[in-house]
């Protein structure tokens, strides 16, 4: 009998294949992943040791959105640098913008940091708002959740599987934020100094106070009159934290720490970025553990 | 209404030409986020004293005059400017009676169809205007003019598939050809300020552009590999001319794939058949092959090359003729690049020299993405005035900026 059974399952899983889900960046991969389970198979585009405003638009990647029956993007404008292109090459209506196989994760968070006038003499703004949601794990289950429904009208005959999954993953996922922020909020330091507005939902959250950004706009590589006003504020306002990203030049960090013996810390903003970051728990430990150093 | 958003655009881009101090632009953030801060407050402490019965009661309220408000369907537009400084050691008169031998001829009858960098001097070489809108569920429609000083010129207008299944879609209008590697790209996205000596041989200056229709496929396979078909009108006379019927036909095949997680091939094969004012048969053969290497998020070393074949029957007999680029680019960060570009021509004619080339090198500086500055220089042995065969040597600075609501650029 139960040979049987083994025999069904394994025609079943052959004769429905899995839903193909890809997605811009790792951490929704990760999420993907985890809602999705073996019903899915997740592909993602952007390699995490890139500048996520700046992926190249690989060939490579059109054959992949070619054949994928739902995308996942980060949304608020982060990937309008890459994505459009890749998209257009595909030639894939199941996951064109606005389809049901589009899923746009910036849609089930409250944007911050929204411009109240939109013009490039700012540099490179994000008119929608912050993109850069993925560095506070309280985002992590709206997203999660978008995916669950998603998937399950794409794929209704694993409608169950995937809220089954959705309900364990958040159970899973609010332990792990009380223990994020405990942490967090044992931790001194409430002023730091950023590279690229890249953290401040993490920062909001746990009332860390964002002094300065290294780039005197963004998208504009640092000057050194601006550097010399960013050390001045760090020196009057006693920050001692410089939260670097990965992608970034570095020198430009230490230099500021040289002169005013602050601590430059190398944050994660995605999973993957940096070693030891492979999945989501990982990759936010990380951010807790060097946050708090 | 087009006037319209030409003064529009220019006063938008005239903003950006404005004067922008940096102090004082960082002033004004720092004002606006103040604002923001401030306001984000107000927000919050709305949000708390709102009752879910004023919610109810708002949640009905709408401004009656957006009722027809049709702003949200405005297309993207986007305002492209490129203009030039150049010096060349051959005056303008002299200048405009070029020709390729074996290639082109000049008549002085005709006006010269020289459409970028033509004056020793200053050149202002032209505003595009591109127009991209979703029109319904089933097509996207896009246009491209190009506003030269004195003419007004369509350079694309087309309409693309959104909803054709199994990797396909189709393309109807004028529309740049996607021969080969370059022909599709806008010259404001060329890595060199002027055409490849090649395409400006075999296809003319304005490339292979035509009216027509078009069908790309992408194929189900794990490595990009795309197909493509085009019918045009043939009205390219440099290699076509006869229109008497549509009579040029363009077929392609792409792949592209990673080598390593840091490097990129992109290769092509291409045909254009098509029959020539003479009512004979061009075949033009195309192949392409780039590859790029990603250093870092910013910088990358990239290698292009292509090859022109063109096999042309005249009544004079069959001319067998070729030409190819070959291009190094390395983009040192986001603020600078620079690069080499080699190119040769073989006309296979007897009566004439044979050794045309051209030498070029080029040093980038892009203050923000959106404009760039550009050093050229070029010695071109290619070129012929009258019956006297000159050297040119050319050095040209260029600016191109891209204003308004302007696509990312394809690989
Ligand atoms: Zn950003």
């Amino acid at each position: 009998m139960q040979k049987i059974l083994w025999l069904f399952a394994f025609i079943t899983s052959w004769t429905f294949a899995q839903v193909n889900v890809v997605t811009t960046y790792t951490y929704l991969g990760e999420i993907a992943k985890a809602i999705g389970g073996n019903d899915v198979n997740v592909k993602v585009l952007a390699s995490p040791k890139l500048d996520p405003h700046f992926i190249i638009p690989k060939p490579s990647l059109i054959p992949t959105l070619s054949r994928a029956d739902m995308l996942v993007a980060n949304g608020a404008g982060l990937e309008i640098g890459w994505l459009p292109p890749l998209l257009k090459n595909a030639n894939n209506p199941k996951i064109a913008i606005g389809s049901q196989g589009f899923v746009d994760a910036s849609q089930t968070i409250i944007l911050i940091d929204k411009p109240v006038s939109v013009s490039r003499a700012y540099g490179d703004i994000h008119p929608e708002g912050n993109p850069h949601f993925s560095t506070d794990p309280h985002n992590i289950v709206p997203i999660a959740r978008m995916i669950a429904n998603k998937l399950s009208n794409l794929d209704p005959q694993h409608q169950s599987a995937y809220q089954n999954r959705l309900a364990n993953f958040t159970t899973q996922w609010n332990a792990f934020l009380m223990q994020f922020d405990n942490k967090i909020h044992s931790c001194k330091g409430k002023k730091v100094v950023q590279y690229h507005q890249l953290y401040n939902y993490l920062l909001k959250r746990y009332n860390i106070q964002a002094v300065a950004t290294i780039e005197p706009l963004p998208g504009i590589a640092p000057s050194s009159k601006h550097i010399m006003e960013v050390i001045d504020t760090m020196q009057q306002q006693h920050v001692h934290t410089i939260l670097q990203d990965p992608y970034h030049e570095k020198k430009t960090a230490s230099f500021i720490a040289s002169k005013t013996g602050a601590i430059v810390k190398v944050i994660p903003h995605d999973v993957g970025n940096i070693e030891g970051t492979d999945s989501l728990k990982t990759f936010y430990k990380t951010i807790a553990d060097r946050l708090c150093q | 209404m087009i006037k319209k958003i030409i003064g529009l655009s220019f006063a938008a881009s005239a903003t950006l030409f404005a004067q922008s101090d940096l102090e004082q632009l960082k002033t004004q953030l720092a004002q606006q986020q103040r604002i923001i801060a401030a306001l984000q407050q107000r927000v919050e402490e709305l949000e708390t004293k709102q009752t879910s019965a004023s919610a109810a009661a708002t949640a009905n309220v709408q401004t009656p005059t957006s009722t027809f408000d049709q702003k949200s369907f405005l297309p993207d537009i986007a305002l492209i400017l490129n203009g030039s400084a150049v010096g060349r050691n051959v005056d303008n008169s002299t200048y405009e009676s070029y020709f390729i031998p074996g290639f082109s001829e000049f008549d002085p009858e005709e006006e010269s169809e020289i459409p970028y960098n033509k004056n020793r001097g200053f050149n202002f070489n032209y505003a595009e205007l591109a127009m991209h809108s979703t029109i319904g569920p089933y097509f996207d429609a896009d246009a491209v003019f190009h506003l030269h000083p004195d003419e007004f010129e369509i350079e694309e207008a087309y309409i693309t598939s959104r909803a054709l299944p199994y990797g396909l879609r189709a393309k109807a209008g004028k529309f740049l050809s996607e021969f080969g590697r370059i022909n599709s790209i806008h010259q404001h996205a060329w890595d060199f300020t002027s055409q490849p000596l090649a395409y400006e041989a075999i296809f003319g200056a304005e490339g292979l552009n035509d009216a027509g229709a078009q069908l790309q496929w992408v194929l189900p396979t794990d490595t990009y590999l795309m197909a493509g078909f085009e019918a045009l009108q043939g009205s390219n006379d440099v290699s076509f001319g006869n229109i008497e019927k549509n009579n040029l036909y363009v077929g392609y095949l792409k792949a592209g794939a990673d080598i390593t997680d840091n490097t990129t091939l992109l290769s092509g094969l291409s045909i254009a058949h098509g029959k020539n004012e003479e009512g004979l048969d061009t075949n033009v053969y195309g192949a392409d092959l780039t590859f790029k290497m990603m250093l870092d998020s910013y910088s990358s070393l990239a290698w292009q090359s292509e090859l022109l074949y063109r096999d042309k029957d005249t009544s004079e007999g069959d001319h067998d003729q070729a030409g190819y680029y070959t291009q190094l680019v390395y983009d040192y960060n986001q603020n600078w690049a620079t690069g080499i570009r080699y190119e040769r021509l073989y006309k296979n004619l007897v009566d004439e020299p044979n050794d045309l080339e051209r030498t070029s090198a080029m040093l980038e500086y892009k203050p923000f993405e959106f404009s760039k500055f550009r050093l050229q220089y070029a010695y071109d042995r290619s070129k012929i005035f009258g019956d006297e065969r000159k050297n040119i040597s050319e050095i040209l600075l260029d600016f191109t900026i891209e204003a308004g609501a302007h696509g990312a650029h394809a690989f």
